[in-house]
C-alpha cells in the first residue's frame, strides 16, 4: 500500500549538467518511445537516486503497513475473516519483499534500506502512523487505504523502470483481493447491527483526514516534479490521484449510507473534479516528521523484529554465500 | 510495549540498542522461476535472499507460488546465471554474443529470453555445452533468429528443481479461495441492504 | 462406527491445528527475515484452513457451526495438546515447536489417509501436499540452525528440552483408543508416537542437537481432557474478542 506522500520534496537537477549529453538524450528517447529501462542500462544519477528513494519508501510502507492491520490478526471474527486477514497482511510483507528486490537492482542492498528505515532516515507512508482502535479501522484500511494504493500503483506500473513495473504488476493482481475483501467486510458492517454500523462510521471519521493526506500535499504547495514526470518516475500529480480516488470511492461509501466528515465534499459535474476541504497539511508535516500517534511504536516494533531475528541471520551467514545484486 | 496490538504487548519490554548492520551483511540472492501451467514455459518471477539453495527453494515456494496456478518451481544462485548484454530497438541481443569454437556434447544448460523490455525472462530451451560461453554460442545457433533483448544461461546442475514426489505441493492451491478476489462477492448482501434502506424511507 | 470416538478424535485434531495456526499467525509481520515471515504465515493459514475443514466434518456429524464451535467454547472444552497453546517466545522455540508438532501432524494425517471414516481419508489425501511443505520447511530450518553456530545450536537445544515434555503430550491417549483402532478409524497414539520418534531422530541425527533422554521426561498431559495451561484461556479471549461483542451478528 502506498500513496504519493513526501517522496519528491526538493529535488535538485544540478547533477544533470555533469551527465553525458548523448547518453542522456538516448535515455530520454527510449523512455519517450515507451520502452522500459532495465538495470544494466545507462541512466542518469538523478534517475537512479529518485527511483531508489521512491521504491524504497514504497517497500517500507508495505512492511510498516503490515502492522496496523496486523493489530487485528489474532482477533479477526470467524474462520473466513481470520484466514483472509492473515493472507492480506502476509501479502503486504510479500509486497515489501518484491519491492526491496526491485530497489536492490539499482544498487542499494535490502539491509541498507532496512537500516535506513529503523534509524528513521527514510520515510514511509504517513497513513500507517495512525492507530486501529477497532475491527472497523482494520476494515477501513483493507478497503479504502488499499483502494488509494491501487490508484497509485496502477499509475506507477506504467512507469519507466522495468523491475519496478514487474513488481507492481504482481502487486496489483494481489491487491484486487484486498480491495474486494475490504469492501466485503465493510458491507457486512454497514448491513449489520446498529453497533456494527456505528463502528464503521467512527472509523471513517477517524481515518478521513489521513486518507486525504495519503496522496500527498496539494499540487499548489508540493515540489516541482516536471523532470520526474518526463522520465516516467512519477506518473500523476498528487491532486490527480486524490481526485481519481474520490471519484471511484466516495459514491461507494455514500451508497452504504455513511457520512464522510467533510461538508464541502462534492463533485463539480462540469469539470469532473471533486471539491473538498483541504486537510490540515500542518498535521501531515508534523506526523511525517515523527510526531504522529504511532510513529514511535511502528519503528520500535520493526526494530525489535530485526533484533530478535539477528541471531537467525548471523547463524546462517556463510562466507560462500556473499550478497550479490539481483538480476532483474 | 504499550500498544493496541496484543501481539506487540507481548514483545520484550526493553528496546535493544540499535546496532546498524554492515551494508552487505545479508544472505545471497537466488533467482526464482515458476511454471504456471503444465506445458507452459518456466518464467522468471523474482528473487529471494536465503542462506542456501535448499532454503531458497523452501522460501521461494511461498513467496512466489502461494497464489495463481503453479505446477513447478525452481531456483538457482544468482551468481550461476550468465547474462548477455541488453539491447533495444531492432538490435538482437544474440548479435552481441561472440560465437566460440563449439564441441560436441557437454551438459545441459537452460536458456532464457527477454522478449520485451519490462517483461519477465522466459525459458526458451536447452542446449548441451561444456561452458557458459559455449552455451551462449550454441543458444545463438539454436534460437538466434528470434529478436530478443537479453539472454540468460544457467547450468542445469546448478538448479534446485521441484522433485517428482513434490508435485503435490500445489495440490490445494486452487481451493484456497480466501486468497482470491472472486470469493468476496458482496453484491447480494449490498442489494438486500439497499432495499431495506429504501423501504424504510 | 462409534460416533463418540470419532468425534473425540476429530475434535482433538481440529483444536490442535486451530491453536497452533493461531499461535503461528502471531509472527506475521515480525519474522526474522521477510521470506520466512511469508512462509510461516502461509503455514498458519493452511493450519487454520485444515481446522475449518475438520470442524466442517464435525458439523456434518451434528455438531454446531465451525465458527460457533471455534469462537464460543472456553478452555476446558478444548482438546488440543498443551504444546500448541504455549506462547511463541523467541523464534528458536517457535521453530522447534513447529518441527515437533508438524512432524507429528504429517504422520497423523498420513495415517488418516487409511481411515475407515471415508470423509477423513479424503481430506487427509487432499492436504498431503500442504503437510509435505510444512515438513520440508521445518526439516530444512532445523537442519540448518541445528548445525550452524554455537549460539543457534544452544538456543535450539534449550528449546528442544523445554518443548519435549509437552511434545510427548501430543500422544496422550483418548478414552476411545481401543474403539478407534478396532474400527480402523485411526491406528492409535502409540503407533503414531513410534513413527514420530524415528522421524525426529532421523532429522536431529543430522544436526548437533541431542534428543533429551525420554525415560527421564515426565510428559505433560491433560490437554486432551480439557485441562490446559494458564495460556489457553487468554488466547481464546483474544481470538473471540470481536466475535463475542455482538451475539448473532455477521462479520
Amino acid at each position: 500500500m502506498y500513496g504519493g506522500g513526501n517522496t519528491f520534496e526538493g529535488i535538485k537537477t544540478d547533477s544533470l549538467a555533469q551527465e553525458d549529453p548523448q547518453k542522456l538524450a538516448a535515455f530520454e528517447a527510449r523512455i519517450a518511445r515507451g520502452e522500459k529501462i532495465e538495470p544494466t542500462d545507462w541512466m542518469p544519477q538523478l534517475y537512479r537516486k529518485q527511483l531508489i528513494r521512491m521504491i524504497e519508501q514504497h517497500a517500507h510502507s508495505e512492511i510498516i503497513g503490515a502492522l496496523p492491520e496486523g493489530t487485528w490478526i489474532t482477533r479477526a471474527p470467524g474462520f473466513k475473516r481470520k484466514m483472509a486477514l492473515m493472507a492480506k497482511v502476509q501479502d503486504e510483507v510479500g509486497h515489501a519483499q518484491l519491492l526491496y528486490s526491485a530497489a536492490e537492482t539499482l544498487g542499494k542492498s535490502r539491509e541498507e534500506m532496512i537500516n535506513d528505515l529503523i534509524s528513521g532516515r527514510s520515510k514511509y507512508s504517513n497513513v500507517f502512523n495512525y492507530p486501529t482502535f477497532t475491527w472497523a479501522d482494520c476494515c477501513f484500511i483493507s478497503w479504502l487505504v488499499d483502494a488509494g494504493a491501487i490508484v497509485n500503483q496502477l499509475a506507477n506500473a506504467k512507469g519507466s523502470y522495468g523491475p519496478y513495473c514487474r513488481a507492481l504488476d504482481r502487486i496489483c493482481a494481489e491487491e484486487s483481493f484486498h480491495l474486494k475483501y475490504g469492501h466485503h467486510c465493510v458491507i457486512y458492517l454497514a448491513s449489520g447491527t446498529p453497533h456494527q454500523r456505528e463502528m464503521f462510521q467512527e472509523a471513517l471519521n477517524r481515518w478521513w483526514t489521513p486518507m486525504m493526506h495519503f496522496f500527498g500535499p496539494s499540487d499548489k504547495i508540493s515540489a516541482h516534479t516536471e523532470i520526474l514526470m518526463r522520465w516516467k518516475v512519477k506518473m500523476g500529480t498528487n491532486d490527480e490521484m486524490r481526485n481519481q480516488f474520490l471519484d471511484m470511492y466516495v459514491p461507494k461509501i455514500w451508497e452504504l449510507g455513511f457520512t464522510i466528515p467533510d461538508p464541502a465534499l462534492k463533485k463539480d459535474p462540469a469539470t469532473g473534479k471533486w471539491a473538498y476541504t483541504e486537510p490540515d497539511w500542518e498535521e501531515f508535516k508534523r506526523v511525517i516528521n515523527g510526531d504522529g500517534p504511532c510513529n514511535k511504536e511502528r519503528l520500535a516494533v520493526r526494530r525489535v523484529a530485526e533484533e530478535r531475528g539477528r541471531w537467525v541471520r548471523e547463524a546462517l551467514k556463510s562466507p560462500k554465500m556473499n550478497y550479490v545484486t539481483p538480476l532483474a | 510495549m504499550k500498544s493496541l496490538d496484543p501481539r506487540v504487548q507481548r514483545l520484550p519490554e526493553e528496546l535493544p540498542p540499535l546496532q546498524p548492520k554492515a551494508p552487505l551483511d545479508q544472505f545471497g540472492s537466488f533467482e526464482v522461476f515458476v511454471q504456471p501451467k503444465e506445458g507452459k514455459p518456466f518464467q522468471h518471477e523474482g528473487i529471494v535472499h536465503a542462506p542456501s539453495l535448499e532454503l531458497a527453494f523452501v522460501l521461494a515456494k511461498e513467496a512466489f507460488t502461494r497464489r495463481f496456478t503453479c505446477t513447478s518451481l525452481y531456483v538457482t544462485d544468482t551468481r550461476n546465471v550468465m547474462v548477455s548484454p541488453t539491447t533495444e530497438g531492432n538490435q538482437n541481443a544474440y548479435d552481441l554474443i561472440p560465437s566460440v569454437t563449439e564441441h560436441q556434447g557437454g551438459e545441459p544448460f537452460e536458456v532464457y529470453h527477454l522478449m520485451k523490455r519490462g517483461k519477465q525472462h522466459l525459458h526458451a530451451g536447452t542446449v548441451e555445452a561444456n561452458s557458459h560461453e559455449e552455451a551462449f554460442s550454441k543458444a545463438k545457433a539454436a534460437f538466434g533468429s528470434k529478436q530478443v533483448f537479453n539472454v540468460w544461461v544457467v547450468r542445469r546442475s546448478d538448479i534446485r528443481f521441484t522433485r517428482p514426489e513434490e508435485q503435490d505441493l500445489w495440490l490445494t492451491l486452487p481451493e484456497k479461495k480466501f486468497r482470491d478476489a472472486s470469493d468476496y462477492k458482496g453484491g447480494d448482501k449490498l442489494k438486500e441492504f439497499l432495499e431495506r434502506q429504501s423501504s424504510k424511507s | 462406527m462409534n460416533e463418540q470416538a470419532l468425534k473425540e478424535f476429530l475434535y482433538k485434531m481440529a483444536d490442535d491445528t486451530l491453536i497452533i495456526g493461531h499461535r503461528n499467525s502471531e509472527w506475521t509481520g515480525m519474522g526474522p527475515i521477510l521470506e520466512e515471515d511469508i512462509a510461516f504465515s502461509s503455514m498458519a493459514q493452511d493450519q487454520i484452513g485444515q481446522s475449518l475443514a475438520l470442524f466442517t466434518l464435525l458439523h456434518q456429524l451434528g455438531e454446531q457451526e465451525p465458527d460457533t464451535v471455534a469462537f464460543m467454547r472456553n478452555a476446558n472444552q478444548f482438546h488440543n495438546c498443551i504444546l500448541t497453546e504455549l506462547p511463541n517466545q523467541e523464534y528458536d522455540f517457535s521453530i522447534v515447536r513447529h518441527f515437533l508438532y508438524t512432524t507429528s501432524a504429517t504422520l497423523r494425517w498420513d495415517m488418516c489417509t487409511h481411515s475407515s471414516y471415508e470423509p477423513l481419508a479424503q481430506l487427509a489425501k487432499k492436504v498431503k501436499g500442504e503437510l509435505r511443505y510444512h515438513s520440508l520447511h521445518a526439516r530444512t530450518w532445523i537442519q540448518q540452525l541445528g548445525s550452524a553456530t554455537e549460539e543457534s545450536i544452544s538456543r535450539l537445544q534449550r528449546s528442544l528440552e523445554l518443548a519435549m515434555p509437552y511434545a510427548l503430550g501430543i500422544f496422550e491417549e483418548s478414552p476411545f483408543e481401543k474403539e478407534l483402532v478396532a474400527q480402523h478409524i485411526f491406528e492409535g497414539e502409540k503407533r503414531l508416537m513410534e513413527k514420530w520418534l524415528s522421524a525426529i531422530e532421523e532429522v536431529l541425527g543430522k544436526t548437533q542437537l541431542v534428543i533429551p533422554d525420554l525415560k527421564l521426561i515426565q510428559p505433560v498431559l491433560g490437554g486432551r481432557k480439557g485441562q490446559h495451561s494458564e495460556h489457553l484461556q487468554p488466547l481464546l479471549d483474544e481470538m473471540s474478542e470481536v466475535f463475542r461483542t455482538e451475539p448473532g451478528a455477521e462479520w
